[in-house]
């Protein structure tokens, strides 16, 4: 990376930090409770961190209410990894054209066939992203989070989404129009050298998604999958539906019930009402076709 | 903060109950600016001015809202008539707003 971007090592270190505190903070929220619904719905904008006597933000509150300084930049670019490879000049010129949106569970931001007229940089919610075969089911082919982008293709040169990405988990993402977007890889050698190997990492997925689906079992494929999403939403607990999920693996969703029951019969997890909770890390990837490590690059 | 109006259970007049509410927000946060704007435009149709809504900035005093119990903002809590009762979010479901507060769709002529 460029010498420029220490000089916004602190601001990085102290976003970080406030992202730890978040996480830890909503842990200790009731699993299906008001608030966690609530936080899920992205409906959220602080909650209380009762042990350090603190009110902490989320990211797109803490956007809102920092006060508009000239010439400082308008967003901590290590909210989503993409962003902060970019040198500060480069980030304090895409400033303008980054909206903080909310993005709730289930919306839908491209279908396949239709121009893409945003790209999304999640900072706290996870996209999936899924190939629709003619006919009902879906599957996954790409999980983008905080690492990465939605809308990749425009970097190739294709303004059509091939796939429909649909909000997995809920939360915060960093907008831009298209053309914008395509402006600024023309421009920039950084954020091309960075999208090159995300897209790179975007293909290898892919491709071993092919692999998982044709040759490993359901059980092990929704373990691997639920390591992948503990990764991109860097929480052990999580909100995800059996029909989510069956349109993730491309399967029914009994097969579903049938797989999260066996994983919680060894107790890897606790999985009630769409909450899902991680109780056995090193269990989970045990039992898991270990496709996680390549599909979380 | 006054503490008039902000005894539970002070009649307005001789029979009239007012419904005691607080908000809990973090400033102008998008999700407390809708909290706030749907809670008073709920007030003014549905309430007619018989509440006492005290709107509580938890970032000039995160120890109300410690003492409330708040977890997160914004979160509405109804504190008169009794039972309490809270509702967490944006307040965008005017029905859920409505049920908390005590007032079914049979208040609304
Ligand atoms: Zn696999």
């Amino acid at each position: 990376m460029s010498d420029s971007s220490s000089s916004y090592a602190p601001e990085v270190a102290r976003t970080k930090r406030q992202d730890e505190q978040l996480s830890s903070v909503l842990l200790r929220l009731v699993k299906g409770g008001p608030e966690q619904q609530a936080v899920e719905a992205g409906e959220i904008d602080a909650v209380i961190d009762y042990s350090g006597s603190n009110v902490i933000l989320f990211p797109a509150a803490r956007q809102a209410l920092r006060p508009a300084a000239a010439g400082e930049s308008a967003y901590e670019p290590v909210a989503n990894s993409l962003l902060a490879a970019l040198t500060r000049r480069e980030y304090q010129q895409l400033t303008p054209s980054l909206e903080p949106v909310t993005l709730t569970s289930g919306a839908v931001l491209h279908e396949p066939g239709e121009p893409i007229r945003f790209v999304y940089f999640p900072v706290d919610c996870v996209v999936s992203l899924l190939a629709t075969p003619k006919g009902r089911r879906t599957v996954e082919v790409g999980l983008v989070g905080f690492d990465g982008m939605v809308g990749t293709s425009l970097a190739l040169g294709v303004n059509v989404s091939s796939l429909r990405a649909r909000v997995q988990i809920g939360g915060t993402a960093l907008r831009m129009p298209q053309a914008r977007f395509t402006r600024t890889v023309q421009e920039s050698q950084t954020l091309r050298h960075e999208l090159n190997l995300y897209i790179y990492s975007e293909l290898t997925a892919a491709r071993q998604t092919a692999v998982c689906s044709t040759f490993h079992q359901i059980e092990e494929r929704l373990a691997s999958r639920l390591l992948t999403t503990s990764a991109r939403a860097r929480s052990d607990r999580f909100y995800v539906t059996q029909e989510s999920l069956a349109g993730v693996l491309g399967v029914r969703r009994e097969s579903i019930t049938q797989a999260a029951i066996g994983l919680q019969r060894r107790r890897l997890i606790t999985y009630h009402r769409g909450n899902l909770r991680i109780l056995n890390r090193q269990g989970l990837e045990a039992a898991s076709c270990h496709c996680y490590g390549q599909l979380s690059v | 903060m006054s503490a008039q109006g902000a005894k539970p259970g002070r009649r307005t007049d001789g029979y009239a109950t007012a419904v005691v509410l607080r908000l809990y927000v973090a400033g102008n946060a998008p999700n407390s600016a809708q909290a706030v704007a749907n809670l008073e435009a709920i007030c003014r149709e549905y309430l007619n001015g018989a509440h006492d809504l005290e709107i509580i900035d938890v970032l000039e005093h995160p120890q109300r809202a410690m003492a409330a119990g708040i977890l997160v903002t914004p979160t509405l809590s109804k504190l008169y008539p009794l039972p309490t009762a809270q509702v967490v979010g944006n307040l965008s479901d005017t029905s859920r707003v409505l049920l908390a507060i005590g007032i079914g769709s049979q208040a609304h002529e």
